[in-house]
């Protein structure tokens, strides 16, 4: 596989400069749109990023570990469906939630289990497990679906805090992202992390256990998707199995975006923030140009392509510069 | 085609230097058609370098080299084929989803008309196979076969590429014993066919089974140059270890207290077997050996990175788990691998970060890592270690061998270890950090820490330990004192089993 | 069986085969209409796109790549060929064929230049396009749908046309596919190129093995192969919207995966590759007529793929074990 140490020091810099570019974007956007730094605007694109951000604080961990985990659309769908099929039975709200919550890790501990114990890879068991819970997602509530929530729940989906830009499920989004910012930052767990990513030989060596590691990572990615469900339900205030089709790959897109290197080893929850937020920006500023929301899709899988094509792009031109410069001196 | 005897390749005066190290100071070859011929000498002697510019992998700065009275093109891997050099490397590296006959000759795939001829190619395969004396079936696959067998596919690929002369570096290492009576064979047919076949060996008693010629290299220059019969054992391993012991090691005398580490019977059948021995505080015990005679298997066993299928591992007076390095770090062993690029460090990460890596305790504050506590150690040990490097955050990558290997011992030490496993400490450092890793070494076992050292350095080896254990295809085979221990009885000791010479 | 043993169909495929014929038969018992040539037909007709891309894919996955843009492009291929039929009614079906392969093309160019020249992760590779062109098909079709009414009969009459009472064309297009690739695999350069290059990639390279341009070639060959599925698509179902196919190729994954074309590349081949597809489509088939509820469909697809995975996987653990254990004799 292709793993290029001298990446690094571009990849480095590369969070510093998402986060400029995110500035640039908010500049560009709010000057050509007199209604993009509205606190409405503001409050769309926190709520419409919300999910994205909650799954990616954990799978930037498990990128950079070197896994990948593409199921957590389908473990959203799958604690969505639990969170409605178990309210519409009787199960009190908060019964609910925690039905919702656990299926999430009890589908995380699985893909974590599959790849550590079992040793199968990452990539393929994933790809498996996303459509093994949709599919039980499917199975469970058919075509149906459930949207009667009591309306404390759907507001905290839905509402913002007072008139504020700031949806209701923004201080918990705050709270998970200063948590795992930490977590890897200011942790020894995230440097192990870190670590694991870089050389998983020399981490053994360290005395890390790598496999309880990575099952600790893939259980807690398995949780946030099944918070990202809950707050999908009620920010939709809808249970139903095709709740987030396709929201791995914008995660995925986001994180590396953010200059999480899809080689692992590398990234920072910063970066990832940026990433999503910058992601989410450019959508809602296409929005209010009323570019039609099927140009959107493009402009996803562009920016994701230019996210791991740039470093590699950069790396090649340094390169061929330096050998210009030894020809000349030479 | 040459004749038997007849002079195929002829080396003099040839010199190289990588950078400021001198590696050959003009040396002198010469391999005859027919010809088994043994490369001898220590580490560092220039040997593998001698190979890799036959094998065109780097080109000679001076000198001479004859091909068949032409002058020989050094300096790339594809004219050093077209010239009939090949060379088998100890670990071979075969396509093992794909057939044998596909694996000899793959990318010049017989064809007929636009298709491949299978039929040809395996034929063809397996009459090359015949003539070394191995019948493999063609048609299996790779995956499976024995580490000789897929030398013996790459012996096959070389023939068929017409090869003259086959290079074989340390062959046998990896091999057991049944293999390495199976790789000779290979060799004689090699021979009978008029092939001249080069090696690099170790093992003595397998060089003086199985070559006609034995060319003795020591520091870059070629000591002797004789016919097995005219030379022993005893000889060649005076020419190789040549020189007296220099002062380079500063051995003080400790006091040696009580048994910190006690392996017992320990044994890992694919790697080492019956192994016992006892290191105390303030002692300096070595593990000697060849390269594969599972020195480093047994350190990999004590600290837990590998598991072990018997014996016991005793610490301090008791037992400890196997199979958990953090078991381990936890009752405060520090092992420094072999391989500080794959094993010891995080490349791409800062000093700092490597230097903490194994002590976050100290640095940790309500669960958060102390940033500030973070920098004074790194600085604590860039102090004591005089490691040299411009900000804490650079990356380890952009140090010097010498530096790297520092920062690997510095994270160790920093978790004061009562038990100190060095696995090859001075591989590919420049001499003067070589001995600062010496002293602290020393150090080390002055505070009263227990070492445990591997090295294949022998006057290393001679100049630290206190205790010497032989090791030899995963056996215990000697222990030496100190005071008994010289270069020539653990050479043949590791290379015979013998004890004593 | 000659032709079986002409291209060097490994007991893996044989064994595959046979769970195939056993479920087919299972299947069978619990409903009898299975085994008339109707089923058989039925059987074949759905199976068409998902092996056609099966096939597609296997040698990208032999090389230690993947590519999960394929469904895709199947949507933009059929779309787009729907579309063309819509403006000129006296279009006839291999024009179709033409226009689809011109896509597929396109798209294959783009991964091929990318995972290959750049060397960049094939999944993140593809799975940018796989958003690009779906995106694309979204732009295009404008929310625009055809069906029946709009596509050229000569397309439609092809697509129901059986020989033999049992095999449709397209599943004839199948067999020839496979045929031909599974050939171009085993007797060409190219071919067992992919092998070595999957098996070892840094020893592909040491050997002077052409890999740049084996992976841009096979990203290419799966492109080709998606968009031709596009009108595969267009026959089975005579209709397309902007969601066509969408998420399927997961599905072409499990059957490859199913087939014994390892992930981690170097092995497989492409009759296993059909083989897997049709035994999804009988499992399925026969979980259907077991009475398990349709919804339940993506659910089995996914753990039959992780079954399969970790099939590959206890094989491939269980030889290595084997391997340890006569090293340990030789030892002693």
């Amino acid at each position: 596989m292709f793993a290029n140490l001298k990446l690094s020091s571009i990849r480095r810099s590369w969070d510093t400069a998402i986060i400029l570019l995110l500035a640039l974007v908010l500049i560009f956007a709010s000057a050509t749109t007199g209604t993009f730094l509205t606190s409405t605007n503001i409050f769309y694109i926190f709520s419409n990023t919300s999910e994205i951000m909650i799954i990616a604080f954990a799978m930037t961990f498990l990128i950079i570990l070197g896994e990948i985990d593409l199921s957590v659309a389908s473990i959203l769908a799958l604690s969505s469906s639990m969170l409605g099929y178990s309210y519409v039975r009787g199960v009190p709200i908060w019964g609910a939630i925690l039905i919702c919550l656990a299926t999430g890790t009890i589908c995380g501990f699985i893909n974590g289990y599959l790849v550590t114990k079992l040793g199968l890879g990452s990539l393929a068991v994933t790809i498996g497990a996303l459509a093994l819970y949709r599919g039980i997602a499917n199975g469970l509530l058919g075509e149906n679906t459930v949207n009667e929530f009591p309306s404390a729940a759907t507001d905290f989906g839905l509402k913002s805090i007072g008139s504020t830009f700031m949806p209701r499920t923004l201080p918990l989004i705050l709270l998970f992202g200063i948590f795992f910012a930490l977590l890897l930052h200011r942790t020894p767990f995230g440097r192990r992390t870190l670590a694991i990513g870089q050389s998983p030989e020399a981490a053994k060596f360290a005395g890390v256990d790598v496999v309880k590691h990575k099952l600790i990572v893939f259980t807690f990615t398995g949780f946030m998707s099944g918070v990202a469900g809950m707050v999908y339900t009620f920010r939709f205030s809808t249970a139903q199995a095709d709740n987030g089709v396709g929201l791995e790959l914008l995660v995925i897109s986001a994180i590396l975006l953010g200059g999480v290197s899809i080689f692992g080893g590398i990234g920072t929850i910063w970066g990832v923030v940026a990433g999503v937020l910058l992601a989410g920006s450019v959508e809602s500023w296409l929005t209010l140009q009323e570019i039609e929301a099927k140009w959107r899709t493009i402009v996803t899988g562009i920016l994701l392509l230019i996210s791991v094509a740039a470093p590699v792009l950069v790396q090649k031109s340094k390169a061929r510069r330096e050998r210009m410069a030894l020809k000349k001196s030479g | 085609m040459a004749a038997k005897g007849d002079l195929l390749l002829e080396m003099s005066g040839v010199q190289k230097r990588f950078g400021g190290a001198v590696a050959l100071r003009g040396t002198g070859l010469k391999i005859r058609a027919g010809e088994i011929h043994a490369l001898l000498g220590e580490n560092g002697a220039g040997k593998s370098t001698m190979l890799k510019i036959l094998a065109g992998v780097h080109a000679n700065d001076g000198g001479s080299i004859k091909l068949g009275g032409k002058d020989f093109v050094t300096g790339s891997p594809e004219a050093s084929i077209d010239q009939g050099v090949a060379v088998i490397y100890q670990e071979p590296s075969l396509f093992l989803d794909l057939s044998l006959a596909e694996n000899v000759f793959i990318g010049r795939q017989p064809k007929k008309g636009v298709v491949i001829d299978w039929k040809f190619a395996q034929s063809e395969a397996a009459k090359l196979f015949k003539e070394l004396g191995v019948e493999l079936d063609p048609k299996r696959q790779a995956r499976g076969l024995s580490i000789a067998d897929q030398q013996v596919v790459e012996i096959a690929k070389a023939l068929s590429m017409n090869a003259n002369i086959i290079l074989m570096d340390e062959p046998t290492a990896a091999l057991s014993a049944s293999e390495v009576s199976r790789l000779m064979t290979v060799m004689r047919s090699l021979k009978s066919a008029n092939k001249a076949v080069i090696f690099v060996s170790h093992r003595l008693d397998e060089v003086f089974a199985i070559s006609d010629f034995i060319t003795v290299m020591r520091d870059g220059a070629t000591v002797s140059e004789n016919p097995v019969e005219k030379t022993n054992l005893q000889k060649v391993i005076k020419e190789m270890v040549g020189r007296e012991l220099n002062e380079m090691f500063p051995k003080t005398k400790n006091k040696v207290g009580e048994v910190v580490l006690d392996v017992h019977d320990l044994t890992n059948p694919a790697y080492f077997r019956n192994i016992s021995f006892t290191v105390k505080k303030g002692e300096i015990v070595a593990l000697a050996g060849l390269v594969g005679s599972g020195r480093s298997e047994v350190a990999r066993a004590i600290f837990g990175v590998d598991k072990y299928e018997s014996g016991s591992v005793t610490l301090n007076g008791k037992d400890l788990p196997k199979g958990s390095p953090e078991d381990a770090m936890a009752r405060k062993i520090a092992l420094v691998p072999e391989d500080r690029r794959q094993q010891g460090l995080f490349m791409i990460a800062g000093v700092n970060r490597n230097i903490s890596m194994e002590s976050f305790n100290k640095l940790v504050d309500r669960g958060l890592i102390n940033f500030k506590r973070e920098r004074a150690l790194t600085n604590t040990w860039r102090d004591k270690l005089s490691i040299k490097f411009a900000n804490q955050a650079d990356p380890v990558d952009r140090l010097s061998g010498g530096n790297q290997q520092k920062t690997v011992l510095a994270k160790w030490l920093a978790t004061d270890p009562d038990l100190l496993i060095v696995d090859e400490p001075t591989r590919g450092i420049d001499v003067a950090t070589k001995a600062e890793v010496h002293r602290l070494v020393n150090q080390a076992a002055s505070e009263g820490k227990a070492v445990l050292m591997i090295s294949s350095e022998l006057p290393e080896v001679l100049g630290m330990a206190d205790r010497i254990i032989v090791m030899r295809e995963g056996r215990q085979v000697a222990e030496l004192s100190r005071e008994e221990a010289t270069q020539e009885k653990i050479i043949a000791a590791a290379t015979t089993g013998k004890r004593g010479a | 069986m000659n032709l079986f043993s002409k291209l060097k169909i490994s007991s893996r495929e044989a064994s595959l085969a046979v769970i195939l014929f056993i479920t087919i038969g299972v299947t069978g018992l619990i409903n009898p209409r299975f085994l008339t040539g109707d089923g058989t037909k039925d059987l074949l007709t759905s199976t068409s796109v998902v092996a056609i891309l099966a096939i597609g894919i296997t040698p990208i996955v032999v090389m230690r790549h993947i590519d999960i843009s394929i469904a895709s492009t199947v949507g933009l291929s059929a779309w787009v060929i729907a579309d063309f039929c819509k403006k000129n009614p006296d279009f006839i079906w291999w024009q179709c064929f033409v226009i689809g392969a011109i896509i597929g093309l396109a798209v294959g160019v783009l991964n091929g230049l990318l995972v290959a020249g750049l060397r960049l992760p094939s999944l993140v590779v593809t799975l940018g396009t796989l958003y690009i062109v779906r995106g694309a098909v979204y732009v295009v079709s404008n929310s625009i749908d055809y069906n029946a009414q709009e596509m050229p009969p000569s397309l439609l009459a092809l697509g129901q046309k059986v020989y033999f009472g049992i095999l449709p064309f397209t599943f004839l297009l199948v067999i020839i596919a496979v045929l031909a690739t599974a050939f171009f695999m085993k007797y060409t350069k190219s071919g067992r190129d992919a092998y070595a290059i999957g098996s070892n990639p840094p020893a592909a390279d040491l050997v002077g093995l052409k890999v740049f341009r084996r992976t841009f070639l096979a990203f290419v060959f799966s492109g080709f192969m998606a968009g031709v599925a596009g009108v595969f698509y267009l026959m089975r179902f005579a209709q397309v919207d902007s969601t066509a196919f969408y998420g399927q190729e997961l599905a072409v994954v499990a059957a490859v995966v199913i087939g014994g074309v390892t992930i981690m590349g170097g092995s497989g081949t492409v009759v296993g590759a059909v083989i897997g597809a049709l035994l999804v489509q009988t499992i399925q088939g026969g979980l259907a007529a077991l009475g398990v509820d349709a919804f339940w469909k993506p659910a089995i697809n996914g753990l039959l793929l992780i079954i399969a995975i970790f099939a590959d996987r206890r094989i491939a653990v269980s030889s290595e074990k084997r391997l340890l254990a006569q090293r340990i004799r030789e030892r002693v």
